[in-house]
């Protein structure tokens, strides 16, 4: 191989593995995951579904009975998914290849790290922006990806209010954030 | 001609760019300052304010997944 051509192809290897991506690209490719999952699971792209059943699988390990719970014992589609487990289940799939694929992401880029706590502060707002966060995503009936993402694609007026109101709590979750973590 | 550094290891974004934003008023001209990070986020979004502003920007990875970030308050 020639200096310039092993040149090229470390620019090109620095480029995809360890550069970040333009939004754009990331646009596109998100795009083209959501078609690919509608068309395998017939319906679009959500995350925050599968941690229902994370949460009641958990709770059947502990002894508890969430079968019994409404939310399951009303909707046998979700009754379903509880008895079939975790690797019957395409969200949990796809939310395990999340955190998968993040990590070689990562790897790759030979950027890994466990990253110190820095304060008290910190670990606060992160249990608690946690807990509204999955709270408010299950009175939402999606995330900014179930509700917001797939819901826009979906031609469903209601990504558009997400789309509204994500801007209001970003903006008083930004003040909140340069008032108590600075 | 004074140097400064701030200690962003472990703060995820946007904590670090408003960390900048913030320490950049106590700066005089011809002072350096070093932003110390770990989140891959902010080193994409310090540099990009930094240069918006016109200020030299140069960045180093110290260990894998840690970068200084050093920016030129030029005058």
């Amino acid at each position: 191989m020639t200096t310039r051509a092993a040149e090229e192809l470390a620019n090109l290897k620095k480029a995809v593995l360890k550069d970040p991506w333009p939004y754009w690209l990331g646009g596109i490719l998100l795009g083209l995951g959501n078609i690919v999952v509608f068309i395998y699971t017939a319906a679009p792209w959500g995350v925050t579904t599968t941690f229902v059943f994370w949460g009641a699988w958990i709770a059947q390990l502990f002894g508890g009975h969430p079968e019994t719970w409404s939310f399951f014992s009303q909707q046998p589609g979700m009754l379903q998914v509880l008895k079939g487990g975790f690797f019957n289940h395409g969200g949990s799939i796809m939310n395990a290849g999340i955190v998968v694929g993040a990590f070689l992401s990562v790897a790759t880029a030979s950027q890994f790290r466990v990253k110190k706590i820095k304060n008290g502060r910190q670990v606060i707002a992160a249990l608690v922006g946690g807990l509204l966060m999955g709270y408010g995503a299950r009175l939402a009936f999606g995330c900014n990806i179930g509700a917001y993402f797939s819901g826009i694609a979906s031609m469903s007026l209601h990504g558009w209010v997400y789309a509204v109101f994500i801007f209001a709590g970003a903006y008083v979750g930004s003040k909140i954030l340069v008032k108590y973590l600075m | 001609m004074a140097e400064f550094t701030l200690d962003c290891l472990g703060e995820a974004c946007p904590v670090p760019l408003l960390k900048v934003q913030k320490k950049w008023t106590e700066l005089k001209p011809g002072d350096v300052l070093i932003v110390n990070i770990d989140h891959s986020c902010a080193l994409k979004n310090i540099p990009e304010w930094a240069r918006k502003q016109g200020y030299n920007v140069e960045v180093e990875e110290v260990d894998d997944g840690v970068w200084d970030i050093y920016i030129e308050k030029s005058a």
